[in-house]
């Protein structure tokens, strides 16, 4: 049957020297599991391409009208949640993917001559991931989106002399608002994902031009080699399966919340960037008054700089890992900072040291005693009472047991009740708990 | 070889149908079902029942608010409402059943007349004159506490048959 439709085809379009140039290409090597990040980031992308398409059907993007109609599918749709999960979790499903392709291409130095066009072409590529990231994270229209938006474009305004004229661009205009929102959805639903399919073409037909690297071993790379189809097609297949099946668990069991809706009027809102920036967003703590420039400029800059000239810089033909210390010591360090950077700022989010139990019976009592009814940590919780996010840097244990059992005995006229019936012990869970938010 | 071939392509076919299936079905369900829901059928206020005099139609202004998804609108609506001689309520809608303009209460000629392409109605909505296909559209019609309520819908123009949209 299939074979039938097949040769029909066939006979008409031609396809079979298309489907043996797409198939027959020789890897150099053979086939194998490290290979097969590449698809699985097309494969990431096209399926943000099929969920974001659907989600513009219901969504509208007006600063009037983003929030209700985000809720509107949360709550409404059939399956809206479900779509809306799977974009969300996809964005970091293709952060994961790109960050594993780069890193395999990186280890077995393939990005060296004759590849450094398909090595500059991917930085962009990997540019506009974020941008991706970036742009989409504002569209829900909630507090997190705009003050995490806000901090995000105020970091541009950081750049001397053009800063503030391209924060104007980046906004269009003076204040964050539906200008800024609709500049958001264009470039995230038409001008992106436009770029980033003709970059991907580039950058494929790149590939196909001077076929894969193959092993970082010349001897092994020389020995023999192996058509795409069908092993390697396999492998890819049964890769993107397994990285679907993580984005579907994942987005089946993490929904994203919506905060409330974006008030610009509210500036106690703490916003926290999405996982994939956070290292850097930990990194800017570093960096303040004067020295800001550092973090928000210099240090991207050099970092992009870096990535663009690698296959210039590092210009000796020799693939294998072993030979390269300078530039595997360099990419290991490198990883080892943003995953340190991560780390810290994950602690500082999650908010709850690990090592004293007091701090997590702590939380525990905060959520018991339905306290996010009033304050707010993080995002999570009203606005009611004084934010959270920073309370530890602020007040000391001992200053908050006061306020738990007693709240006038230090802030007369205060509308926050009494916690008098909680034992010692549990105000001062508590305070730890409070002193932990940093 | 062509053992492996064959088993790649059946790997492929059935991967390929699950994820299909675990987002094709989702997606159909987003797009098609929300366009299928009914509307809410919702009781409007048109008015106290006791300034109805009978045999004298009185057109009602009433203030239906739609919901399109995510987006409120309060629209007015024309009404007519006429107690008849016999103490029965009728209460129809402000469309012409031809092509759905705005007809009017002839005082004189005691009928309902539509202005764009001369229809007349009786008040008990039949057809007395001109190219309507069928009687004016009775709309769903109470009294409760003194007040009438009414459920506003439209009917498709044109049709002999009363075809709700």
């Amino acid at each position: 049957m299939l074979r039938t439709i097949y040769n029909w085809l066939d006979e008409r379009l031609k396809l079979t020297p298309i489907r043996v140039a797409l198939l027959e290409e020789p890897i150099p090597g053979g086939a194998s599991w490290i290979y097969v990040f590449g698809s699985v980031t097309l494969f990431a992308f096209l399926l943000q391409m099929g969920t974001g398409m659907f989600l513009m059907l219901s969504y509208a993007p007006t600063a009037d009208h983003a929030y209700e109609s985000v809720r509107y599918i949360q709550e409404e749709v059939p399956f809206g949640t479900f779509l809306r999960s799977l974009h969300h979790w996809g964005a970091s499903l293709m952060m994961v993917a790109v960050g594993l392709h780069m890193l395999q291409v990186f280890l077995y130095g393939a990005y060296k001559r004759p590849r450094e066009l398909m090595w500059l072409v991917g930085v962009v590529l990997f540019l506009l991931t974020l941008a991706f990231g970036f742009s989409g994270y504002l569209l829900p229209w909630d507090q997190r989106a705009y003050w995490a938006t806000q901090v995000g474009v105020n970091i541009v305004g950081t750049i001397p002399l053009i800063g503030e004229t391209l924060v104007r661009i980046i906004r269009g205009g003076p204040t964050l608002g539906t200008m800024t929102l609709s500049r958001f959805f264009a470039l995230h639903t038409v001008f992106l994902p436009w770029l980033l399919m003709g970059l991907v073409v580039l950058h494929l037909i790149i590939l196909r031009r001077l076929g894969p690297a193959g092993p970082w071993d010349p001897a092994r790379a020389t020995a023999f080699s192996e058509p795409f189809w069908p092993k390697q097609v396999g492998m890819d297949a049964v890769a993107m399966f397994a990285a679907f099946l993580i984005l579907v668990s994942v987005a089946l069991w993490l929904p994203p919340s919506l905060a409330d809706r974006a008030n610009p009027a509210d500036t106690t809102f703490m916003p926290v960037p999405e996982w994939y920036f956070l290292f850097y967003y930990e990194m800017l703590k570093y960096f303040r008054g004067r020295w800001e420039i550092v973090g928000t400029v210099i240090i991207p800059v050099l970092f992009y700089a870096l990535l663009f000239l690698l296959p210039f810089l590092d210009r000796r033909p020799e693939r294998r890992p072993f030979s390269r210390p300078m530039a595997i010591g360099a990419g290991g360090l490198l990883l080892a900072v943003v995953f340190a950077f991560l780390t810290m700022s994950l602690k500082a989010v999650a908010s709850i040291s690990l090592t004293d139990p007091s701090v997590a019976r702590g939380k525990q009592l905060y959520q018991a005693l339905g306290c996010a009814a009033c304050h707010r940590i993080h995002g999570e919780g009203e606005a009611v009472g004084p934010d959270l996010s920073n309370v530890g840097s602020q007040r000391n244990a001992g200053w908050l047991m006061h306020r738990l059992r007693e709240p006038e005995s230090v802030q007369p006229g205060s509308i926050m009740p009494a916690y008098a019936s909680l034992s010692d012990e549990e105000l001062r869970d508590l305070a730890n708990y409070m002193v932990s938010l940093k | 070889m062509l053992e492996r071939r064959s088993f790649v392509t059946g790997l492929l076919a059935v991967l390929g149908m699950v994820m299909a299936a675990v987002v094709g079905i989702p997606l159909v369900g987003y797009t098609v079902l929300p366009a299928l829901k009914k509307r809410p059928e919702v009781w409007i206020d048109g008015g106290a029942e006791a300034e109805l005099i009978p045999g004298q139609p009185r057109e009602l202004k009433i203030y239906q608010t739609i919901t399109e998804g995510w987006h409120k609108t309060t629209l007015a609506k024309s009404i007519w409402a006429v107690k008849q001689a016999t103490g029965e309520l009728a209460v129809y809608s402000g469309l012409c059943t031809h092509l759905g303009c705005g007809f009017r209460w002839d005082q004189q000629k005691q009928e309902f007349r539509c202005p764009c392409h001369t229809a007349a109605f009786a008040l008990d909505g039949r057809v007395l004159g001109g190219p309507p296909p069928r009687p004016l559209d009775t709309l769903p019609a109470k009294v409760e506490g003194g007040r009438l309520l009414v459920i506003y819908k439209e009917f498709k123009a044109g049709a002999t048959a009363k075809i709700e949209i």
